[in-house]
């Protein structure tokens, strides 16, 4: 059963709401069984081992009772048991706030403290502390995209015009997968992202740092001037500086992350030199252009550079 | 319209079973009109008071008071499409004769309403059922 394994499996949960919805699966699929070995019994009986003609009053009460009555009452008990877990699943987050936002084809994420008024920026990346409830706001500026973390719960829309919410629950550290399930253009298939569950104290650090802007000494670094000679900062920001974009991800602790592009590349300078050359080998409709003009060794620094910005 | 061939026929047969074809759709247009309060109505309160917990009674018990409502119409509807069905019929329980008559006719418009009328008791209670277990406008 190695396929069930995973940082991206419905059936190694990390959070409360995704072993709801293990278990959800576990009491349909029973129930299926039972169903299908009841009715293909039945079947087996009445025709080889019980094959003889029935009295009519019996036959309407076995298409009334099995027919009607047996639908009926199977059915709303799955509805009651299905409906009662609803509540959970909707429950209101306990303090923090996130704001996803999909683009094509990668992730705005936003974290809204309780009471904080302006968010830490960050992208393609989720953090949440473990034992709390964090709310997940959901939105979309392009087209329709889809949160999904199976590890953790659900899968819920991100639809333009409109904010869906989910509240995830994790209830173990580690680190997890999730990726867009609603197709979203040509790299829907590489929209994917990392979600680190980590104990409450070390995700309070951990934001703590990443509320932070640029680092001087990243400021003064070859880098941040090759950053800024390229244009890079038209689409990306690095906050606390000059570079304000907001078309690409906030690359202000890019080197930080896990993943490189959404999930698909390993967070390194090789595979940042060669996303920056050419984002569409890796992506096809990616919006970033390719800089595969600039000199290599100038290309090395600033990849070099951009892993460095933790 | 061949039920004018049978001796009961005529125009006032034919009147009869107009009512009785239109009263089969009763069950499925209280089922829809209950279904489009629902909706409609946990729409615009959700829209109204979106963090409400407060007003949520309110919206639920007035659900509840429309399924109640929405299931003695299908019930009355649904016991004299029953007479309609088992009049002359009494032998069986799934079947009408069929024999083609007029009468048989009138059974089977019966039947047929009291068959709606039942699936439209389950759909009411499975339409009101998420007021009572979620009550969340979330
Ligand atoms: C036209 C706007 C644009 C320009 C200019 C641009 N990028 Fe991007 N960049 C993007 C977009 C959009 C993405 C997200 C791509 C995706 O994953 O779909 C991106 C992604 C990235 C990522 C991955 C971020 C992450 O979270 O994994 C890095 C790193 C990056 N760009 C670096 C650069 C550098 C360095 C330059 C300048 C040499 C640059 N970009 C210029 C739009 C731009
Ligand atoms: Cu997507």
């Amino acid at each position: 059963m190695s396929g069930c394994e995973g940082p991206q499996s419905v059936f190694r949960t990390g959070g409360s709401d995704a072993a709801q919805l293990e278990h959800l699966f576990l009491v349909m699929l029973a129930g299926a069984v039972v169903l299908w070995l009841g009715i293909n019994g039945l079947f087996y009986y009445a025709s080889r081992v019980s094959a003889r003609p029935v009295s009519r009053a019996r036959v309407e009460a076995l298409i009334l009772g099995g027919g009607v009555g047996l639908p009926v009452v199977v059915l709303t008990a799955l509805l009651v048991y299905g409906l009662s877990i609803m509540p959970d699943q909707r429950a209101p987050g306990d303090g923090l706030r996130l704001r996803v936002t999909g683009e094509q084809f990668w992730w705005r994420v936003e974290y809204w403290p309780e009471g904080a008024e302006a968010p830490v920026v960050s992208a393609n990346e989720v953090r949440l502390p473990v034992g709390r409830r964090t709310e997940i706001e959901l939105a979309a500026t392009d087209v329709i995209h889809s949160f999904w973390l199976p590890a953790l719960g659900g899968k819920t829309d991100l639809i333009p015009g409109r904010v869906n919410r989910m509240s995830l629950e994790p209830t173990e550290v580690g680190t997890w997968r999730g990726q867009c399930a609603e197709f979203c253009g040509l790299s829907h298939a590489l929209m994917a992202f990392q979600a680190i569950t980590l104990e409450e104290a070390e995700f309070g650090a951990w934001l703590a740092r990443e509320a932070q802007g640029l680092a001087p000494e990243a400021r003064t670094a070859e880098g941040y001037a090759i950053f800024t000679a390229q244009g890079c900062g038209g689409c990306h920001a690095l906050r606390g500086t000059e570079a304000r974009g907001t078309v690409g991800p906030d690359l202000t602790h890019v080197g930080g992350r896990a993943t490189l592009a959404a999930g698909i590349l390993p967070m390194t300078a090789d595979a940042l030199t060669d996303w920056i050359r050419d984002p569409a080998a890796f992506k096809p409709g990616v919006e970033m252009p390719g800089y595969d003009h600039m000199d290599p060794d100038e290309l090395a620094t600033l990849a070099l550079w951009l892993e460095g910005l933790r | 319209m061949t039920a004018r061939r049978h001796s009961a026929g005529g125009e006032q047969e034919f009147a009869e079973e107009r009512a009785s074809l239109v009263r089969i759709t009763f069950g499925p247009l209280i089922w829809a009109m209950h279904f489009l309060l629902s909706y409609a109505g946990a729409a615009v309160f959700c829209a109204k008071f979106p963090h409400a917990s407060e007003h949520l009674d309110l919206l639920v018990w007035g659900i509840g008071l429309a399924t109640l409502v929405a299931l003695a119409g299908i019930a009355w509807q649904g016991q004299r499409s029953f007479h309609q069905w088992r009049k002359g019929n009494e032998d069986s329980l799934i079947e009408e004769d069929a024999d083609g008559s007029s009468e048989d006719r009138h059974q089977f418009l019966g039947h047929a309403a009291l068959l709606l009328a039942v699936i439209s008791a389950v759909g009411v209670i499975y339409t009101a059922l998420p007021a009572f277990l979620t009550a969340t406008c979330r």
